[in-house]
């Protein structure tokens, strides 16, 4: 019999490699990652350009080195990992975890917490239902990257994106860079996906025309892609008659958003939220199932891995915690609602027993000076502005929250001012 | 190449045709242009195996349709293919459509569908809690089941191989030879094949491959299908298959859970010129949505992975056309072959078995073949294993314990078994394991699979192709690329 783990985290990447530091920092002694890849560091390892860590570091890293850092901490915090490990399924009765691997075969874990950072995946195409045929040629952003940056193969030698998510602004340059030329980005909202900072260095220093409230309505071609049909949208996001517009192209890359990767987690048992498309979670990042903790991407998608990581330390010392049954059961629940204009946030309960940070994303951009709260009281924020790609955060500390007494709800929202 | 029988098109009719003819000692030659199976109809179309009420008695259809569907029944054991026995249900929303119910139902019974009945609306519900509070009676019929046909074609054609039959991908009959009235083989892509009888299982193509032997007396109309297919989380919100009754709106979209669990809806019926035109529209789309909603108001369409559509083989007759040329001799034909075309297959094979022996013994023998073997084993799916078969399967071969594709749990070892069974395009892969047929359509396992098929094959990463010909999925290596490009600019 092998040693109970006291701690099991599932993934990897940034999130996972941190819960890892986070759980031996709280104390806990056996604490092991699984990881479906070869390598660690998660969608870090095909992020070869620079841009990472500058909150956490000071200095511009790319993904792998990032990672790097990371990694070494762990090994010296003791952390095991176990890479070319898939878990394939998660018991809700038992919480035993199922794991397959080509050494050892297919095994099953009853841990004393579990941590779960499975990252997320990119949304395909099916999800936007356009028509078409089905040629090659189409492939999400992130797949494109994997063939480029890891295989070194070319999708294509002239594409066409649709959507402006960050990974697609990232292999917009990265295609010109391998000697492809780009079309175009289109984007069917009035406001681009992803960060400011991307659409000026990657599309703007290349001269990639970006188009919004324009989107892709017919793909051409049966073996190879041919081109596809663009056009403009209206409010409702209809295409407008007599806009459509032939662009040639053999590639199309779909930069049209992520969705948190919750298969286990709803084997599992646990709730997921309807909007995040992650497990709901407390401020201990702890979900509806109380020995099983969530963090990074697989519970809302984070524009910076800075936060990731953050969040990755939390869960993981929370979860030593847990194992150690020092995490009280009976907890405050106190619900976090967003105002009108937040689309999305986490995490939605407040237990007071620790300082938290509230991610959100607004609805609409807010291109005036605004103000990101929460009430009662316990947090305000003059912003210069508040947009849907860039992620805001109100901070909470539990002193506040234990202070404030008997609360029935925290109030979070941006308001111009 | 010499052969008895030289069948042209591997869907499910040249499929069938070819395992029946198996069981006897025949040199049997199937050759498809495809480059995986199946490929036309019998890859895109609404995967039931009928009741057989739907078919007017005294038509070809009807023949065919109620045995196919008992014969099924029997090979879904020896061919070891996923058949959900879910039955189905025709919905009428009002008294003319409830009339019509009690016509399919004195059809089914003419046509000898067993056990069909007419049941009320809340009784449906009861099955079904989530079709239409407006549905007011339904058509039962219990032996109605619903198929994996990307399963059930490959399945057919490996037990044929089994058999002694050899198939030929990649190779399009490009004519017919004839000799002194009689057949003598197909002209090809790959060269002549050559043999007295030549089967025309074409599909949507049959009309023309007709006419070569100078037959022009059925003609093809294309007839457009379009589906959304949903996330397999979907499964449990139909258990079934629902039909509308057809109406001046359409010929009746329908709605159903596959075999493996996606809900699932369509079909439109337009009429095309191009045989090959398998693009979706924006108004068949919008018609099957309508469509769907109707019978089931909260159709989840937000949960749709990919849409498709697939080309009936239509006829004027609105008939299958089955039978032996009297001149030139030898020639077969197992066309127009719509729906239920899938259903009948079997029922046909039988049939053709018998034509040969009748009507063609002149130039062909059937001796039967004592050593047919009727089993054919699936490659192991991993998904529907409970945990001490993946054991067993992980202990003895470790590429089963590594996940190629993780929507459906499609591991390595399926991957390789597929490959070892022919196997060579990404949609080859997909149709024999379903490794890219889940949520995310191939955005994880596409990479993976093409690096198995380039590491197994020993062929170069990018000349992996989707599914044949110039669908190459990359363009070249990263470095040449540029190095290429600099060249001609250089040139320039
Ligand atoms: C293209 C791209 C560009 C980016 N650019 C920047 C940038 O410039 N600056 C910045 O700060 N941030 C950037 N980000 C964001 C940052 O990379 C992510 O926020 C971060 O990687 C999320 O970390 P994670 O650990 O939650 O998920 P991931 O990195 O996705 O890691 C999840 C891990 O879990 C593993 N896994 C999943 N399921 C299982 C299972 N069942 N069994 C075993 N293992 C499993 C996966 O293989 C993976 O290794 C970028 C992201 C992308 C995709
Ligand atoms: C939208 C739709 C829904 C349907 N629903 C159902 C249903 O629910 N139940 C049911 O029973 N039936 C249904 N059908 C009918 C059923 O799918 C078909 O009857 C059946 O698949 C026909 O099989 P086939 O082998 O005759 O044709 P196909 O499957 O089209 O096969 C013909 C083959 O011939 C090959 N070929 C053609 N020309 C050449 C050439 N020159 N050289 C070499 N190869 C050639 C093609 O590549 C192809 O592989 C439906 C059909 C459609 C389109």
């Amino acid at each position: 019999m092998s040693k109970k783990i006291d701690v099991l985290i599932i993934g990897a990447g940034p999130a996972g490699v941190a819960a890892g530091i986070g759980a031996r920092r709280e104390g806990a002694e056996n604490v092991v990652v699984l990881e479906r890849d070869w390598d660690l560091g998660g969608i870090l390892q095909q992020c070869i350009h620079p841009g990472f860590g500058l909150r956490t570091f000071k200095e511009e890293l790319t993904g792998p080195e990032y990672m790097h850092r990371f990694i070494e901490q762990a090994h010296e915090a003791g952390v095991e990992f176990r890479t070319n490990t898939m878990v394939f399924q998660i018991d809700r009765e038992t919480n035993t975890v199922w794991t397959m691997n080509k050494e050892r075969g297919i095994e099953a874990l009853n841990p004393g917490a579990i941590v779960l950072t499975m990252g997320c995946r990119e949304r395909p195409l099916g999800a936007i239902r356009i028509p078409g045929g089905r040629p090659a040629g189409i492939y999400t952003a992130g797949t494109a990257q994997r063939f480029v940056n890891m295989e070194g193969y070319m999708p294509g030698k002239r594409a066409v994106i649709l959507g402006s998510g960050d990974i697609g602004l990232i292999m917009a340059r990265r295609m010109i860079w391998e000697g492809a030329t780009v079309e175009g980005v289109y984007e069917v909202m009035s406001w681009p996906g992803g960060l400011r900072r991307n659409i000026a260095q990657c599309l703007d220093d290349y001269g990639i025309p970006f188009h919004l409230k324009t989107t892709v309505t017919k793909i051409h071609g049966q073996d190879r892609l041919e081109g596809v049909t663009v056009a403009e949208v209206d409010d409702h996001m209809t295409p407008i008659k007599g806009t459509e517009r032939f662009v040639e192209c053999d590639t199309l890359l779909l930069a049209i958003g992520l969705i948190p990767e919750n298969e286990l987690s709803r084997m599992a048992g646990i709730e997921i939220h309807k909007v995040t498309g992650g497990p709901v979670v407390n401020d201990l990042l702890q979900t509806t199932n109380p020995a099983i903790f969530a963090a990074g991407n697989v519970v809302i998608v984070y524009d910076l891995v800075d936060n990731v990581s953050d969040e990755g330390l939390v869960a993981g010392a929370n979860a030593a915690k847990y194992a150690l049954g020092k995490i009280p059961s009976d907890v405050k629940r106190i619900p976090v609602r967003g105002g009108e204009n937040v689309r999305l946030y986490s995490p939605q309960f407040v237990t007071g027993e620790t300082d938290t940070t509230i991610f959100m994303r607004v609805t609409h951009p807010i291109e005036q000076p605004c103000r990101v709260f929460a009430e009662p009281g316990f947090y305000s924020q003059r912003l210069r502005y508040a947009r849907p790609g860039e992620m805001n955060e109100v901070k909470i500390k539990a002193g506040q929250v234990k202070s404030a007494g008997d609360i029935s709800e925290i109030v979070i929202d941006i308001q111009p001012v | 190449m010499d052969y008895d029988i030289v069948i042209i098109g591997s869907g499910i009719t040249g499929a069938s045709i070819a395992r029946e003819l198996s069981k006897y000692k025949l040199r049997i030659a199937v050759i498809d242009k495809a480059s995986e199976l199946p490929a036309g109809a019998s890859r895109a179309n609404s995967s039931m195996i009928h009741g057989g009420f739907d078919d007017k008695p005294g038509t070809v259809k009807a023949k065919f349709c109620v045995p196919g569907n008992k014969l099924w029944h029997k090979l879904k054991g020896e061919l070891d293919v996923h058949i959900n026995e879910c039955g189905s249900y025709v919905c009428a929303f009002n008294d003319d459509e409830t009339k019509h119910l009690e016509k399919l139902l004195e059809q089914g019974k003419t046509n000898g569908a067993p056990g069909v009945e007419i049941i009320s609306g809340d009784k449906l519900r009861e099955k079904e809690p989530n079709v239409s509070g407006e549905i007011v009676a339904a058509l039962w019929s219990p032996e109605a089941a619903i198929i994996n046909n990307f399963e059930a074609v490959n399945a057919m054609i490996e037990s044929a191989e089994i058999n002694g039959v050899k198939l030929f991908l990649e190779t399009t009959a490009t004519g017919l030879l004839v000799d002194g009235g009689k057949v003598r083989g197909v002209s090809t892509n790959r060269g002549e094949f050559l043999a007295p009888v030549v089967i025309n299982a074409g599909g949507v193509h049959s009309g023309e491959i007709a006419s070569w032997a100078g037959d022009t007396s059925f003609r093809i109309i294309p007839t457009k299908g379009e589906y959304f297919l949903l996330d397999r989380t979907t499964g449990g919100f139909i258990h079934s298959f629902l039909f509308s009754c057809p109406s001046k709106a359409g010929k009746g979209i329908t709605v159903l859970q596959t075999a493996e669990g996606n809900l699932m809806s369509g079909p439109t019926a337009t009429e095309q010129q191009d045989p090959e035109d398998r693009t979706t529209t924006p108004e068949g789309l919008a018609e099957v949505l309508k469509g769907a909603r109707r019978l089931v108001p909260n159709f989840p369409v937000n949960m749709n992975i990919t849409t498709f559509a697939g080309v009936r083989a239509n006829t004027e007759s609105g008939d299958f056309e089955i039978y032996a040329l009297k001149s030139p001799r030898g020639f077969v034909n197992a066309a127009g072959i719509k729906s239920p075309g899938f259903t009948s297959s079997p029922a046909i094979a039988e049939y053709i078995a018998e034509l040969l022996k009748e009507e063609l013994a002149d130039v062909i023998t059937l001796t039967p073949n004592e050593k047919f073997m009727p089993e054919r084993r699936n490659i192991p799916r991993f998904l529907y294993l409970d945990m001490d078969e993946r054991r067993k399967l992980a202990e003895n071969d470790p590429a089963y314990a590594q996940i190629v594709c993780r929507c459906e749990t499609v591991t390595e070892g399926q991957v390789l078994e597929a490959i070892r069974r022919g196997a060579r395009t990404i949609t080859a892969v997909k149709m024999m394991t379903r490794a890219g047929t889940g949520r995310c359509q191939g955005g994880f396992c596409c990479p993976r699979v093409a690096e198995i098929l380039s590491r197994e094959l020993n062929i170069p990463l990018d000349e992996i192709t989707r599914h044949g010909g110039e669908s190459k999925l990359l363009v070249g290596k990263t470095k040449e690329f540029l190095l290429n490009k600099k060249g001609a600019a250089a040139h320039e």
